[in-house]
């Protein structure tokens, strides 16, 4: 991949005695579509609002494009933000919200006018420059704020939970927009969400965060599949938790079965934590599978079914197409590669604590 | 919903026999003579050089102190939207506090300050400096109006102020304004019905005092209000005391039609 | 630097608010009656205060009146409030519109406006009628208070406890009141405030024997007010910013914080006590004890006098001693001029019965047949009023028949000996452009005229217009030297060496001369009113032997001596007069003049409904020049 644009070091921030990120490192790389995910107070907005300028970290520095730009003023950064509730000029056109940072920077009168045309075609609002904020639905003005943001060419654009007012379905909508939209303009999209399955579906990279540190950064893919910790994986998707121990090299022992794994170099013997997601259980007969249990709980969810099986003192989250009614016994099998393996968190921080959403 | 309806009832009732019969009590005697008859002449007093010089003089002092209310009370409104407090009712305080030490002892007691040998002046001599007379002026009139009438000037552009969304002002410095392009293009226009709602606050009640000009005047400066208050008081000719009245009543009028205009959903109302 | 501006900013607006009310805390302690002098620090006001039924009694109406008419504004606020919002958009504007009005109006002429409608309808002006009036203005910063709170209460709540089976009224106050009743308490709390602080709207819709403080201020404004004034107005204030402090400071802090620990039991209970307890205690105080004196007041009924006199114009214990003696309640009113007075008694909206007028007034009452005739076998005391007053009197009251000297004096210049460079014996130093603005003049028509007619050798009675005409163009010209146009205020600022010059009542001088030996007196050589106060009892008086008994009872030589003491005008009453003791005020020149002094003085006479109005047409031409 390309450059890195955005180099975060050593970024530490507190309010009072509550400290929201502590040594914090990261880069942004140039055309990247990077959410920082994470549930409330987990430090991501303060991230953002430090990128955007509105705060400066007491400690580290923000390298832009090779630049120090820790102590930049907003304004004068080549950043544009798209802000939670939208932040529209309430008193002003919607043509005049758009227009509102080429003025300032004393574009040409027939400049202006090309671009909030090409803004307002880009978010699907053709024609609305007469109309007031008030009088535009959620997802319009969200649109707005966007064209707003990107008609001042930023090199980045950084958005703060955009999607977090509107309903399911128009969100669902706006999330293919924004691909859409990162594609057609070229540029970095920063993007924070508490919504898994929105950083699931847009990112290129996904950060996650809790309580002022990085989680784990990576693919969506890495992330769902091989999370690096418990609160990863409980954060992102369902999962079943299981303490464990690792036997030997692709070997380890979930509630006294011995189940084959890919991972290595975790010593012998040593406690770890299993990851297993639900959709990875095979349920079989009982004399097939490793370890034996009964169905308890049989809900239909549409495009699967979810059980829950008791085996080994363990109540075993399962997703399967196949359905089992309660009470009848199964086996349980696990394919090696879909066991995730992870260090017992050392302290206190990484540990899973509660999800506030 | 029918029956919530009419827990408006009673306030109704009121508003009509304390509020708009009242008002045509005034319409009519301003319209009447003694005997009864209809008459403009009550309407024309206002055209006698002295009642035109007092109601031009009021409406002076008046505009001056709302001026000068608005330029002090802005900043201050700013300062205090800004200031991290829990209860933003502690700021409301500070401004109603004051109005528990009675109004006229309040503006009595500039009278003590303000006089030739009075507080001021003493500290002022004190350090050898000019002495201030401005006691028995237009002066000390607006002095008395811009202290009286500043919380209501501070309080709707306080209150406007703290509603204006922090990421509206972060949206103007992220679309590269300059703190002052965001005063003056994003600040100032979304605050206009605290601002309206303010200076019809502080207008009306300047223009129409009578207090403040009889205690820091010194009885030379004759204002409309002091003109109806001795039409009323003293001059016991309710009829040209009613007509000067309604004469007043079309500023007020023009102040509440503003309002209508620029603050339709009363979000500058000042409590 | 930007942060330390903000705060010398904030500083200065906080000395601009606040200034004023501490001046008023210091002069609380003040230990000299005047304002304008520091004598020494004192605690006695503080106590005086608990003993002057005048200001506690103005201090529990003031308080009552804005404990009744923020409730009552209160709940028919509320109801309005939530009617309003269940009306439909058209409705809704015009009830919002309404609602404004007493909010943008103008308080002269939303008082002006309830007082032509009280008088129009016959309710007698007094307590219910200011009640009314306050009801009136409150009842929008009700429901501008309640409106906010009610747009945010979510409807479905209402609905929800519908659904579970509440009735309506029961919903209403389980689920919607607790939402609202933060907008609710402040709607009252701001009515109370508003309804103690005002005056306008009182000061045209009160009628006799009712004072608030505000409106009690105001009449002591002209003569100086008293120090327990002050003195309470501090202790109301301490005790608001008190309350305030308990509620801001009380154990409820950060509720933003992260509840980890739960809130222990004391800080609970220290909250209630804090936020609830201390407050509703000190409020039930207040309103208990006023309606303790509100019934304390109304026990003796209808066996009383109601006076109206002038500001300052009688010893306040000669009131307590008559009430006392024979059981009459007093119901005692001041005015500042004669000409505020006249309308009152013309317009008959209050049934006084024993009025202080000056000479001109009375004749001019006589004249429109406003006055009762006396019955002077009820008043055996006159005998103790000179015989030479009596036959004063017949200027205005030819017969003697309807009035009886209470005091006389003359009008002159006091002056600061040592503010003028030689003695004073002529009106023409108030001409003087040396003595610019050190001059106090009367601001009263008759006394200013007076003063400008007989400088040009004129009739202070004079209806020549020509002559009217050139002592208007006097004092036009006299006005840029003037300090301030003023009425009893020349005591206190002429003690305090505000001016060097001032127009005085003869009675005041002797008072001033006490406080500041460097005053002098002088009546001017061309001559000047000599003036006399009688006692009248109006026509429509409801109790009329009462009223003659009062006026005996004034008559009697020690009651007379009190009241000379303490307000120091001349007394016609030749028994009182022997039993002064200090020589120096029983032969006082300035208390009582000898007859060669008062050779060029006139006494006032009324002119006529016709001149009068040309005077007052001229006076208020020469004001707004």
């Amino acid at each position: 991949m390309s450059h890195k644009l955005i180099d975060l070091v050593n970024i530490s921030k507190s309010y009072g005695d509550n400290l929201v990120l502590d040594e914090l490192n990261l880069y942004i790389r140039e055309n990247e579509f990077l959410t920082l995910l994470g549930p409330s107070g987990c430090g991501k907005t303060t991230l953002l609002r430090i990128l955007g300028g509105f705060e400066s970290p007491d400690t580290g520095k923000v390298i832009f494009d090779g630049a120090d730009i820790t102590s930049l003023a907003p304004n004068k950064r080549q950043l544009n933000t798209v802000f939670q509730k939208y932040a529209l000029f309430t008193h002003m056109t919607i043509a005049e919200n758009i227009a509102f940072g080429l003025k300032i920077k004393g574009k040409t009168r027939t400049y202006i006018n090309d671009k909030i045309k090409y803004a307002l075609k880009l978010v699907n609002l053709d024609g609305f420059e007469n109309r007031m904020p008030d009088s535009l639905s959620g997802g319009q003005q969200q649109r707005i704020a966007i064209a707003r943001a990107i008609v001042n060419e930023p090199k980045v654009l950084l958005l703060d939970e955009p999607l977090g007012a509107l309903d399911l379905k128009l969100r669902q909508d706006m999330q293919y927009e924004l691909i859409r939209l990162k594609n057609e303009l070229g540029i970095t999209f920063v993007y924070v969400t508490h919504d898994q399955e929105e950083a699931l579906t847009m990112s290129d990279t996904i950060v996650v965060m809790n309580q002022g540190y990085i989680q784990q950064i990576g693919t969506p893919e890495d992330i769902y599949n091989e999370p690096e910790n418990a609160f990863v994986a409980d954060f992102i998707g369902e999962s079943n938790i299981l303490p464990a121990i690792m036997v030997e090299d692709k070997l380890v022992k979930i509630l006294g079965a011995n189940f084959p794994c890919v991972d290595v170099g975790f010593g012998r013997n040593k406690p770890v934590d299993a990851v297993i997601r639900p959709e990875d259980i095979d349920l079989v007969k009982p004399e097939e599978g490793i370890i034996e249990g009964v169905v308890t709980h049989l809900i239909f969810k549409g495009v699967h079914y979810e059980m829950e099986v008791s085996a080994n003192n363990y109540d075993w989250l399962v997703h399967s197409t196949d359905m089992f009614p309660v009470g009848t016994q199964v086996g349980i099998k696990v394919d090696p590669f879909d066991i995730q393996i992870m260090k017992k968190p050392e302290s206190e921080d990484e540990e899973a604590v509660i999800i506030e959403e | 919903m029918k029956s919530k309806r009419i827990l408006s009832g009673p306030y109704l009732f009121w508003a009509v026999s304390f509020i708009i019969i009242p008002l045509l009590m005034i319409v009519y005697y301003g319209m009447t003579n003694q005997d009864g008859a209809f008459t403009w002449m009550n309407l024309a007093k206002i055209t006698t050089p002295e009642n035109l010089k007092a109601l031009g003089l009021a409406l002076l002092l008046s505009f001056i102190s709302t001026i000068i209310c608005l330029l002090m009370a802005y900043p201050l409104a700013m300062i205090l939207s800004k200031i991290n407090v829990n209860q933003t009712s502690f700021v409301v305080l500070i401004f109603i506090l004051p109005m528990w030490m009675n109004f006229l002892l309040r503006t009595l007691a500039w009278q003590t300050l303000l006089e030739k040998n009075g507080v001021i002046n003493g500290i002022l001599s004190f350090f050898h400096l000019p002495s201030l007379s401005i006691i028995n002026t237009p002066y000390a009139i607006i002095l008395g109006m811009v202290y009286n009438f500043l919380p209501f000037m501070v309080l709707p552009i306080y209150n406007i102020l703290v509603k204006i969304d922090k990421n509206v002002i972060d949206a103007a410095l992220d679309l590269g304004a300059s703190n002052f392009q965001t005063l003056t293009k994003i600040i100032i226009p979304l605050s206009i019905p605290g601002v309206i709602s303010g200076i019809t606050m502080v207008f009306v009640p300047a223009l129409t005092t009578f207090v403040i000009s009889d205690l820091l005047g010194g009885s030379k400066i004759l204002l409309i209000g002091n003109v109806i208050e001795q039409e009323f008081k003293q001059g016991s000719n309710w009829h040209v005391g009613s007509g000067l009245s309604l004469v007043l009543m079309i500023f007020i009028i023009l102040s509440m039609a503003l309002i209508a205009k620029y603050d339709k959903d009363g979000e500058g109302n000042a409590f | 630097m930007k942060n330390t501006i903000q705060k010398i900013y904030l500083g200065l607006i906080f000395v601009l608010l606040y200034a004023p009310i501490v001046t008023l805390m210091v002069l609380s302690f003040n230990d000299s009656k005047t304002r304008v002098k520091w004598g020494g620090f004192t605690g006695k006001w503080y106590v005086r205060l608990f003993q002057n039924e005048q200001i506690m009694n103005a201090l529990y109406t003031t308080l009552i009146i804005a404990f009744l008419s923020a409730l009552i504004a209160t709940i028919i606020g509320t109801a309005a409030a939530i009617g309003i919002q269940s009306l439909n958009r058209k409705f809704r504007t015009i009830m919002m519109g309404i609602t404004n009005i007493p909010m943008l109006n103008a308080d002269i002429v939303t008082g002006i406006s309830l007082m032509l409608l009280f008088i129009a309808f016959r309710f007698s002006l007094g307590f219910s009628t200011i009640l009314l009036a306050h009801i009136t203005f409150n009842i929008p910063y009700v429901i501008l208070s309640v409106m906010p709170k009610l747009k945010q209460t979510n409807k479905r709540t209402y609905e929800a406890a519908l659904d579970l089976g509440a009735s309506p009224v029961y919903a209403f106050f389980k689920v919607v009141f607790p939402d609202i009743l933060p907008g609710v308490f402040s709607g009252f709390l701001l009515s109370f405030t508003m309804s103690l602080d005002d005056f306008v709207i009182t000061h045209f819709t009160k009628g006799p024997g009712v004072e608030t403080l505000s409106t009690k201020i105001y009449s002591e404004v002209r003569k100086g007010i008293k120090p327990e004034m002050y003195a309470l107005s501090t202790l109301l204030f301490v005790s608001v910013l008190f309350l305030l402090i308990l509620i801001n400071t009380s154990p409820q802090k950060k509720e933003n914080a992260p509840k980890k620990a739960r809130v222990s039991k004391t800080a609970k209970a220290a909250h209630l006590i804090f936020r609830r307890v201390i407050p509703v205690t000190m409020a039930a105080i207040l309103v208990a004890g006023g309606f303790f004196y509100g019934s304390k007041n109304k026990i003796s009924g209808d066996n009383q006098v109601i006076v109206y006199n002038w500001g300052e114009y009688l010893d306040p214990v000669v009131l307590d001693m008559f009430e006392e003696e024979t059981g009459i309640e007093v119901i005692y009113e001041e005015f500042e001029t004669n000409e505020i007075m006249y309308p009152k008694i013309q317009s008959g909206a209050i049934a006084y019965d024993v009025v202080c007028p000056s000479d001109y007034m009375i004749q001019r009452m006589i004249e429109n047949d406003l006055l009762a005739e006396l019955n002077y076998e009820n008043i055996p005391n006159i005998k103790n009023i000179g015989k030479q007053y009596m036959e004063q009197s017949r200027q205005f009251d030819p017969e003697n028949k309807y009035s009886i000297p209470y005091c006389w004096g003359t009008v002159g210049i006091l002056y600061n000996k040592t503010l003028v460079s030689e003695p004073i014996d002529s009106w023409s130093v108030l001409w003087d452009p040396q003595y610019k603005d050190n001059i106090l003049m009367q601001d009263s028509v008759r006394d200013a005229f007076a003063v400008a007619l007989r400088y040009l050798g004129y009739s202070l009675n004079s209806t020549d217009l020509d002559e009217l005409e050139a002592a208007k163009e006097l004092l036009i010209e006299q006005k840029p030297l003037v300090q301030a146009y003023v009425i009893d205020q020349v005591r206190d600022k002429m003690i305090n060496n505000e001016a060097a010059i001032g127009v005085i009542y003869s009675g005041e001088a002797i008072y001033t001369q006490l406080e500041n030996p460097d005053l002098e007196y002088v009546i001017p050589k061309e001559g000047s009113n000599v003036w006399i106060d009688s006692w009248v009892i109006p026509k429509n008086s409801k109790h009329k032997e009462n009223a003659e008994t009062f006026i005996d009872f004034l008559c009697r030589p020690d009651i007379a001596k009190i009241n000379f003491d303490y307000i120091t005008y001349s007394t016609p009453n030749t028994a009182a007069r022997e039993l002064i003791e200090d020589p120096k005020i029983k032969n006082s020149t300035i208390a009582f003049p000898q007859p060669s002094e008062l050779e060029h003085c006139e006494t006032f006479r009324f002119l006529g409904d016709k001149y009068d109005a040309i005077y007052n047409e001229l006076w208020r031409e020469i004001k707004s020049k």
